[in-house]
């Protein structure tokens, strides 16, 4: 199988490719319209502001191309920090924006009432939502997070993981054919190449 | 719960690894630091630093060659400095496969940058260095090498309008000495900033950590001597933090990718 990586200028494209290539897949990191529609499985890495990935996607034609391959052809996606954040209808960074729409919720700054800081960056331990089996094993470990907004997502039987930084907030959520984590995978080394590979796996 | 975190910084001179002291001009050499960063991949360190330390002084920038063969060693995250005067060199960065850029000389001079490098890149992978020097009056600088002189706590105080994800901050006076932190300074700056603080400079045992996490609220060191020039390891850092009833993320078991 082929993982196409999706290259919109919005980072961190190298180290995901790196972790699956440890993990022996073949990707390509690309924007090329025909390379994605090609591959087996789409991933959206990116780190950066909502507001300058929506427009970098749109600028490519990518959003177009992204919604039919993973919304209608129901394509293997995996979204990654930003590349989760944007398939919220809305986005607030800098300013409210709509987004790709694929999974109903909002992104909205991760706010800390006990005064916490502000990013909420390093690692923490995730909680499985549900009982799922895909899930069981990243139950408890500890991930990597590094941002300053969360996705508020509308229909919690979404939610596939929460964190808990003054508060429960949204760490990942899968919607039928879409995985997306707000945590970074590619850089929580053990525990985040098994969650990969579990997910990639479903589909090689 | 969120752990605290250890993380190892490599100083870069453009040839080798170095490790200053008070941030002295002769700073002794160390080694490869493509070795370094595979050591602490596989002793399963929260993140890394990687800093050029001379690229702004010489007015070059970072060598992205080196840059990119220490973060393939890497599958935690990695922070990298030096040099950085561009958009486009933090571009470059983050392409290449880091999490944060670290930015010091160019934010003071042109303290607008901040925002404009967070507007694009977002607030969470900007982070300032600053580093802290007491001089004689008994009032902490701003150390720089731009001839400027400025009391910390101002430069502190303005940067709260700026928009940036997290500091790494330095005592120049117990740079490399392995004698303590600094806990009065961290003290004063955790009252300035609401963003996270790794606090680097004077780690020397693991009574230093343990005193700093019991006497701060900080979650966050960045060291480099206890790590070269002791027994000592990261892992025992963490059951430093630990013994002081503050979370830390340990592994058992050493992590080597395969391949």
């Amino acid at each position: 199988m082929t993982i196409a990586i999706v290259k919109y200028g919005m980072g961190n494209v190298a180290s995901v490719q790196k972790v699956l290539k440890k993990l022996g897949y073949t990707s390509v990191i690309t924007n090329d319209h025909s390379e994605i529609n090609q591959a087996d499985l789409i991933l959206l890495p990116g780190v950066g502001s909502f507001k300058k990935g929506m427009e970098n996607l749109s600028n490519s034609g990518l959003v177009e191309l992204l919604t039919e391959e993973v919304l209608c052809n129901k394509k293997p996606f995996i979204g990654i920090c930003l590349g989760m954040q944007l398939v919220a209808t809305y986005g607030n960074e800098p300013e409210r924006v709509a987004g790709l729409g694929w999974i109903d919720g909002e992104v909205v700054k991760v706010e800390s009432p006990k005064g916490l800081r502000i990013p909420h960056l390093g690692w923490n331990t995730i909680k499985a939502a549900n009982s799922d089996e895909l899930y069981t094993n990243s139950n408890n470990r500890d991930y990597y997070f590094i941002h300053s907004y969360h996705f508020k997502a509308k229909n919690p039987k979404e939610i596939t993981f929460t964190v808990n930084y003054d508060g429960d907030m949204v760490a990942a959520l899968q919607k039928d054919n879409m995985y997306v984590m707000q945590f970074h995978p590619e850089k929580s080394q053990e525990a985040g190449m098994d969650l990969l590979k579990k997910i990639i796996d479903q589909y090689a | 719960m969120l752990k605290c975190r250890i993380i190892p910084v490599l100083t870069f001179n453009g040839f080798a690894l170095v490790k200053t002291k008070e941030f002295g001009s002769n700073a002794r050499m160390i080694g490869n630091a493509v070795q370094a960063a595979k050591v602490y991949n596989s002793r399963n360190v929260d993140e890394l630093v990687f800093l050029d330390i001379y690229a702004s002084d010489k007015n070059r920038k970072m060598n992205l060659q080196m840059a990119r063969l220490i973060i393939n060693e890497c599958f935690m995250p990695v922070a990298l400095g030096g040099g950085i005067k561009t958009l486009e060199d933090i571009e470059n960065l983050l392409a290449i496969g880091a999490d944060k850029v670290v930015l010091k000389s160019k934010i003071i001079e042109d303290p607008e940058f901040i925002n404009e490098a967070s507007a694009v890149y977002g607030n969470q992978c900007i982070t300032l260095a600053i580093d802290a020097i007491k001089k004689e009056d008994g009032q902490y600088y701003l150390y720089n090498r731009l001839d400027k002189e400025l009391l910390l706590f101002n430069f502190l105080e303005k940067l709260k309008n700026y928009n940036f994800g997290e500091i790494i901050l330095t005592s120049v006076n117990n740079d490399g000495m392995m004698n303590g932190f600094d806990i009065g300074l961290v003290q004063q700056v955790e009252k300035r900033t609401n963003v996270p603080i790794v606090v680097s400079g004077g780690a020397g045992e693991p009574n230093h950590v343990k005193e700093l996490f019991s006497k701060t609220n900080i979650e966050a060191i960045a060291a480099a001597s206890i790590f070269h020039f002791t027994r000592y390891t990261p892992r025992d850092l963490k059951l430093a933090i630990q013994s002081v009833g503050r979370p830390v993320r340990l592994v058992e078991k050493d992590f080597i990718p395969e391949n």
